[in-house]
């Protein structure tokens, strides 16, 4: 009798607990079906484009999928074959291939793994329609490769545990000790940061950005493998304080958090905001060009560029796209000046620092 | 495990060995091989730069994680699995028939979908339980992080101790009561009769179990990096993921693969000293234990560990799974997340753990003949050579792959066979001793009257070997299709783009935050792993 009776408080307590983990938590997937752009002036007929398109992609599959399913609806004769993983592994893929390319389309999240596989001879040179509408430091030396968006690297803090004038307004005071424990920010694996430290190593040099990494690591600060986890732990209040790209700040202000963003470095004297850009390429040796270059085409033309804006917060690169409702345009901040080329070619010290200093 | 085998009769050592045959297991044994002496080679030749950065920053380190995460899962998982073997196999314990059945069912459970779901619950301030302790009590109570050493070495133990505890279990069930009353006899407490007699003789069974713990700790990937506790398995994944060189990797792999063997080794040191032999006439089993007052004790110790291991894994999924149905967006990203539909990764998981089952049964055959029939030392090291793939890891496996394929038969690279070609490489062990074991049970007079009747030895293989011996081949390619099942890392680099299996689509969508998602993938996948844990556990008799 006793032992029944204890069964059955264990069993009472264990779907407690297991009913507790709820919290619907899902990304805005391609809600309406982009609205039809008028026919733009492709070379190739949409019926003509047919075939296995292979796709490596570093952009996380939830947030490339409402581009690719717009693109789908357009190309139904279409087969996309999506790899996502992370923007190095899948750069290392393609020097691999060089000799055996398998993919059509590479797509980063950062500029730098695309300028230092162009020096690899790893893409094609391919003018997608429109590119003289992209500001001209968003394409590649010989239209290796073409920009598609941009993103601000900014500070996201939790409302209900950080005031808004206590939040830190430098990702130098990301080292503070008054946050030990406090902040998340993604690991040694993610494009984004990767381009962050080289940016840093660019503009300050290699000391001052290993004694950050060094503070960051010293206070404490728990990487993820993602932003993803970074946004949703600052939005549940495991933590106060998150380093992210900006639309990472948008997608949890989506799904009903007291989330606040920061956009750092502003004041006299300080390094001004790190952003970055998203890229597509067309792999050398591409089997289905046709696609790939209808793909490129898309991704800049005003649907694609709307879809990058609206779905996923993004600054898109063509002129005339407006961000979205919310999204505080760049123009308002000092950016960082970052030379792409120089800091692609020094990539390689780059790993050196992450691995020296032993960032997670 | 078998305590008795007395095969003396098989063990005749014909005059001629079959050179088909040898050609065949030969052939065998160089395709194993092949990828083992690739990554040495790339190792040795690797860069010194890179050997030099490695063992100034990273190594050391590496090797003290990596070690201390073997020793603590063995250790833990031994401790489990003989505690709960002893529990369920020889003590009046309530339900332990039950018990005998749930304890060995997480291994139907990868370890890193354990992990997701434990990391959900006990996350620090953002887990389920944390936060109800602090909704409960008003403030925030210190639970144990599932992060780091302490959290992948309790986790790991939850889900790799069934193999001690199988291992153990039939050891207890096939140990002779007269060995144990003996001891008695002569004036030992119950206790020392345990851990002076019981458990010693347990010991073949156990340092069998320790070795899969321990080779498989080597190998694991997902649940090491999902609770950021940094081994050389990991490490190599984030050297492949990190810059544009394969040799830092290709010089972690080389040194792992040594670890790896040197642990194999030290087992068969081991394995070679012990000795027990019991007679088979008059075995009668052992005498239950009457626990009395720790009856109720010892039943809420079985229930707790039954419980993390798979009631609270199992629940969560499905509950997750049922709150994903319930909502139309998961749905739809469910149905076509990636650039293919869920059903296209149940496909791509059972076609290509079902093939690699196949290749690895049909390749050992001519292995397990060779060493069985015709045993010497050249045969028994081929066999071996043939098992050195369990001391593997995926990762590495996956390595020597992408290198050697891309090179020499690009026409294959990036297609899904590599992949088969990896589960195979990795999980051929399994299938090597299945068949040694069958072959062993099956008396070669029964194919040498099939020689004298006329037949050839084709056709003796084909109409009276193999049906005899289907059973236990059926059982090793079981166990190859339910490990090529849970498989991540090797399946994560040698994908193709567009082949997703379900392990693939549980780490991708966990990996993004995304539980919903990923928990109708992982379900499927444990409940397709139980059909064949079922099978084998039906025919080791666990449910009798």
């Amino acid at each position: 009798m006793q032992t029944s009776k204890k069964l059955f408080i264990l069993l009472f307590l264990m779907a407690l607990s297991v009913s507790a983990c709820g919290g619907a938590a899902t990304e805005p997937v391609g809600e309406e079906q982009a609205t039809e752009a008028a026919p733009s002036t492709e070379v190739s007929s949409e019926a003509e484009v047919s075939g296995d398109l292979v796709i490596y992609s570093g952009r996380s599959e939830p947030l490339i999928q409402p581009v690719l399913d717009a693109f789908k609806a357009k190309y139904p004769n279409v087969n996309i074959l999506l790899k996502a993983g992370s923007n190095s592994e899948l750069a290392n893929a393609l020097i691999e291939e060089k000799a055996n390319p398998q993919a059509d389309v590479f797509i980063t999240t950062e500029l730098l793994t695309v300028q230092s596989l162009t020096s690899e001879g790893v893409f094609q040179s391919y003018a997608p329609a429109g590119v003289e509408n992209i500001p001209a430091e968003f394409v590649g030396e010989g239209n290796a490769w073409t920009g598609l968006t941009k993103r601000a690297r900014v500070i996201i803090y939790n409302k209900d545990l950080v005031a808004e004038d206590e939040a830190p307004a430098s990702i130098f005071d990301l080292t503070d000790s008054k946050w030990q424990g406090q902040i998340a920010a993604a690991g040694s694996t993610n494009g984004g940061m990767q381009a962050q430290v080289a940016a840093m190593q660019q503009l300050l040099g290699d000391e001052a950005t290993e004694e950050w990494l060094n503070g960051l690591i010293a206070n404490d600060v728990t990487f993820f493998g993602g932003h993803t986890d970074v946004r949703k732990a600052v939005g549940a209040g495991e933590f106060k304080i998150g380093l992210v790209n900006h639309y990472y700040y948008h997608l949890q202000l989506a799904e009903g958090s007291n989330v606040g963003v920061i956009y750092p470095d502003q004041g006299e004297g300080q390094v001004g905001l790190f952003t970055n850009a998203t890229a597509a390429a067309v792999v050398n040796g591409s089997k289905n060009p046709a696609a790939a270059q209808a793909f490129l085409d898309f991704l800049i033309s005003e649907e694609g560029q709307k879809l990058f804006a609206e779905q996923n917060y993004e600054y898109p690169l063509l002129a005339g796209v407006p961000i979205k409702e919310g999204v505080q345009p760049l123009d308002n901040f000092r950016l960082a000046d970052v030379d792409v080329v120089k800091a692609a070619a020094n990539f390689d010290v780059m790993f050196d620092l992450i691995e020296r200093v032993g960032l997670p | 495990m078998e305590i008795t085998r007395t095969n003396i009769t098989y063990q005749k050592i014909r005059s001629k060995i079959s050179p088909r045959l040898a050609l065949a297991a030969g052939l065998v044994a160089l395709f194993v091989a092949v990828p083992l002496i690739y990554i040495f080679v790339r190792a040795i030749t690797a860069e010194p730069e890179a050997w030099t950065r490695l063992f100034q920053e990273r190594i050391w380190k590496l090797f003290a994680n990596t070690l201390g995460l073997v020793l603590a899962v063995t250790a833990g998982a031994m401790l489990t699995g003989v505690t709960m073997a002893f529990l369920t196999e020889r003590t009046d314990l309530p339900g332990a028939k039950i018990f005998r059945w749930m304890l060995a069912m997480p291994l139907a459970i990868p370890a890193y979908i354990g992990g997701i779901v434990h990391l959900a619950l006990l996350r620090p301030r953002g887990g389920v339980i944390p936060k109800l302790l602090e909704d409960i009590f008003g403030q925030p109570v210190f639970t144990p992080s599932p992060l780091g050493f302490g959290g992948a070495a309790f986790i790991l133990t939850l889900f790799m101790f069934p193999y001690v505890y199988l291992l153990s279990g039939a050891a207890f069930r096939t140990l002779h009561a007269s060995l144990e009353e003996a001891s008695r006899v002569f004036g030992r407490t119950p206790l020392q009769t345990l851990f002076q007699v019981t458990l010693p003789a347990l010991r073949p069974g156990l340092t069998a179990g320790a070795l899969l713990v321990a080779l498989d700790i080597l190998a694991e990937y997902g649940t090491v990096a999902l609770l950021r506790y940094e081994t050389f398995s990991s490490a190599i994944f984030v050297q492949l993921s990190g810059r544009y060189d394969r040799s830092a990797a290709s010089v972690l792999s080389g040194i792992l693969v040594v670890l790896a063997i040197g642990i194999l080794w030290s087992e068969l040191r081991l394995q070679g000293r012990a000795r027990f032999t019991q007679m088979e006439s008059n075995w009668r089993p052992a005498p239950l234990m009457m626990l009395g007052k720790w009856r109720i004790p010892a039943f809420l110790l079985v229930l707790g560990v039954v419980s993390a291991s798979l009631l609270l894994p199992v629940g969560v999924l499905l509950v997750w799974s049922i709150q994903a149905s319930l909502d139309p967006d998961t749905m739809r990203t469910l149905f076509s997340t990636g650039s293919q539909g869920f059903g296209n990764y149940i496909w791509n998981s059972l076609w290509s753990s079902s093939m690699a089952a196949f290749i690895a049964v049909v390749l050992s055959l001519p292995v397990g003949l060779l060493s069985v029939r015709y045993p010497n030392q050249v045969t028994k090291f081929i066999s071996r050579l043939c098992q050195v793939g369990y001391a593997i890891p995926g990762v590495v496996i996956a390595l020597s792959l992408v290198l050697l394929v891309n090179r020499f038969l690009p026409f294959l690279y990036a297609t899904p066979f590599v992949v088969v070609i990896a589960f195979v490489l990795r999980h051929m062990p399994q299938a090597v001793r299945a068949s040694e074991s069958a072959l062993n049970q099956l008396s070669p007079s029964l194919e040498e009257a099939s020689r004298v009747m006329g037949r050839t030895s084709f056709q003796t293989l084909f109409q009276v070997t193999l049906p005899l011996i289907l059973p236990g081949l059926l059982a090793g390619g079981s166990l190859v299709f339910l490990t090529s099942l849970k498989e991540l890392p090797a399946t994560l680099l040698l994908r193709p783009a567009g082949f997703d299996t379900l392990a693939v689509r549980v780490w991708v969508w966990a990996g993004e935050g995304f539980y919903f998602q990923a928990a109708p993938a992982a379900l499927l996948l444990v409940l397709v792993s139980a059909l064949p844990l079922s099978f084998l556990l039906r025919r080791e008799q666990i449910f009798k």
